[in-house]
């Protein structure tokens, strides 16, 4: 294995599928008029990316009209939250979430916090699985509004959703899900998930950054208030003129995920499992979350390792970390302080995450690594043998 | 947005240290504060310290200014000790001001390692 880079850090972003950055390039020379002109290049523009809505819409199996196009997932979850809530708070001011959410969905709600809307965060298991009767329990005759994660973007936990949304359902409760880290990675049928809304992003699996999208159900008491204001757009929900070629790349990665699921998902799992075989025999390591989550992501903790040295001396593998991602703040990740880790486990913890390119002389590497690493630094702390 | 947040001296430093270990015959000083933990050792000869190794828990940056502690003490006398080399160290090492605790718990680690020269004498 050479010294070059080995990108582990899917989970943060994927590169651009080739196929898709072709189909950007060509939209982006070909199609430059303002899908809102009514003219033939404005026309031309607007097919492109209603085919774009089209091919999206068949890797949900939704109609693409109930598709409405955002800059990404942080877009589409303050939209989706926000914009019901406050939508529907003639219904009721109380909010449901989960303690592990992404921070696109939590300071969401710690914003609504302030408008005197009543928040209540569910607590996960120790493995990072909401129970849905807690979920359950945290509903009230108020609630309007729950969010829920698909898959967890440190973990890799997996969510009931089906069994959550059906709950939501039975209330009343609108129910929306992140799903940044699943959509193009999971099989998902919004035709048959009692899903309200769902956030996604293009750059999670191989679209281009900068887009996104926001599903919202076409029924009559589920509706949201906009963010944005100046035009007519995408049914003045989210005004604004469209970047067709990015929409046309993100239509492009979807239709790729379409016939790919399955064999990434399998390729996924092998890679996973040469993973977590390679290092699960070292003394104090500790998995982050369930056994059976998104086979491309697997966090670790380590005891006596102190993080910040784990990850520099990992290089030239790129990984995240369970702190704050930089020195300036050793904050551990509330995330995995959710699942009862200590401030320490939390700190030393890694996430490998793999993507469609990884390959096993990657994941062997990276085996070899981190057994490297972690005996180098425990050979270097006080109190072992030296 | 961050760029690296190590300098080359601590990159070198941290991926090669030298000076990791303990010494036989001399005397030793260890501290666990501020969520790191540092071990010196040193041992002295007429009045000059001959060798110093460290073992450190703690982030990249501590563990490069140990060894560069340890580099800069060999050769100079015990009194040296009694001074500690922060300004030396933070600039050469281009250490964040976020991470000076840390160093200030390798200068008390230091100290300490000299009252026990001085008791022993």
């Amino acid at each position: 294995m050479t010294t070059e880079m080995v990108y582990l850090d899917y989970a943060a972003s994927t590169p651009v599928d080739p196929r898709v950055l072709d189909r950007i390039r060509e939209v982006a020379e070909s199609a430059y008029a303002n899908p809102s002109s009514t003219h033939a290049a404005g026309r031309q523009t607007h097919t492109i990316i209603a085919g774009a809505a089209k091919q999206l819409g068949g890797l949900l199996n939704v109609d693409p009209q109930t598709l409405i196009w955002t800059s990404g997932a942080t877009e589409s979850d303050n939209l989706a939250i926000s914009g019901t809530a406050r939508y529907r708070a003639h219904r009721g001011r109380h909010l449901v979430s989960m303690r592990t959410e992404h921070k696109a969905v939590t300071d969401v709600f710690d914003m609504l916090r302030g408008q005197d809307f009543d928040v209540t965060y569910v607590d996960p298991g120790p493995d990072g699985v909401l129970d849905p009767a807690d979920f359950e329990a945290a509903l009230r005759d108020d609630t309007q509004f729950a969010s829920i994660m698909y898959v967890n973007n440190e973990t890799g936990v997996i969510q009931d959703i089906e069994t959550l949304g059906a709950i939501c359902r039975e209330r009343n409760v609108l129910f929306h899900v992140d799903a940044a880290q699943a959509v193009g990675k999971l099989p998902i049928d919004l035709s048959k998930l009692p899903v309200d809304l769902m956030s996604l992003t293009g750059h999670k699996f191989y679209g281009p950054k900068g887009v996104g999208a926001l599903y919202i159900v076409d029924r009559s008491d589920c509706h949201v208030e906009p963010l944005f204001y100046g035009g007519g757009q995408q049914r003045r929900i989210r005004p604004g003129t469209l970047p067709t070629d990015l929409i046309a790349g993100l239509g492009e990665a979807a239709e790729i995920a379409s016939g790919l699921i399955e064999a990434d998902l399998a390729h996924l799992r092998e890679l996973r499992d040469i993973l977590w075989t390679g290092i699960q025999d070292i003394d104090g390591i500790r998995l982050n979350g369930s056994a059976d989550g998104f086979p491309g992501i697997l966090n670790v903790s380590i005891a006596d390792i102190e993080g910040e040295s784990l990850l520099l001396d990992l290089e030239p593998i790129c990984v995240a970390t369970g702190s704050a991602c930089n020195s300036k703040s050793q904050e551990p990740s509330y995330v995995l302080r959710a699942l009862g880790r200590t401030d320490l486990e939390a700190q030393s913890a890694i996430r490998f995450s793999m993507g469609r390119p990884t390959t096993r002389a990657e994941v062997e590497f990276a085996v070899s690594k981190y057994r490297d690493a972690v005996a180098r630094l425990r050979g270097m702390a006080p109190g072992q043998a030296a | 947005m961050s760029g690296d947040p190590y300098s080359p001296a601590v990159r070198a430093l941290f991926a090669e240290p030298g000076h990791v270990g303990d010494v036989d015959g001399g005397e030793w000083a260890m501290l666990d504060e501020q969520g790191v933990r540092v071990r010196l050792s040193a041992v002295a000869k007429a009045g000059t310290i001959e060798a110093m190794r460290f073992r450190a828990w703690g982030c990249p940056h501590l563990i490069a200014a140990a060894e560069w502690l340890c580099g800069y003490y060999e050769g100079r006398p015990l009194a040296a000790l009694e001074e500690f080399p922060r300004a030396p160290i933070m600039e050469n090492l281009a250490i964040p001001t976020e991470k000076t605790g840390r160093i200030l718990v390798l200068e008390d680690t230091v100290r300490s390692l000299g009252q026990k020269f001085g008791e022993g004498s």
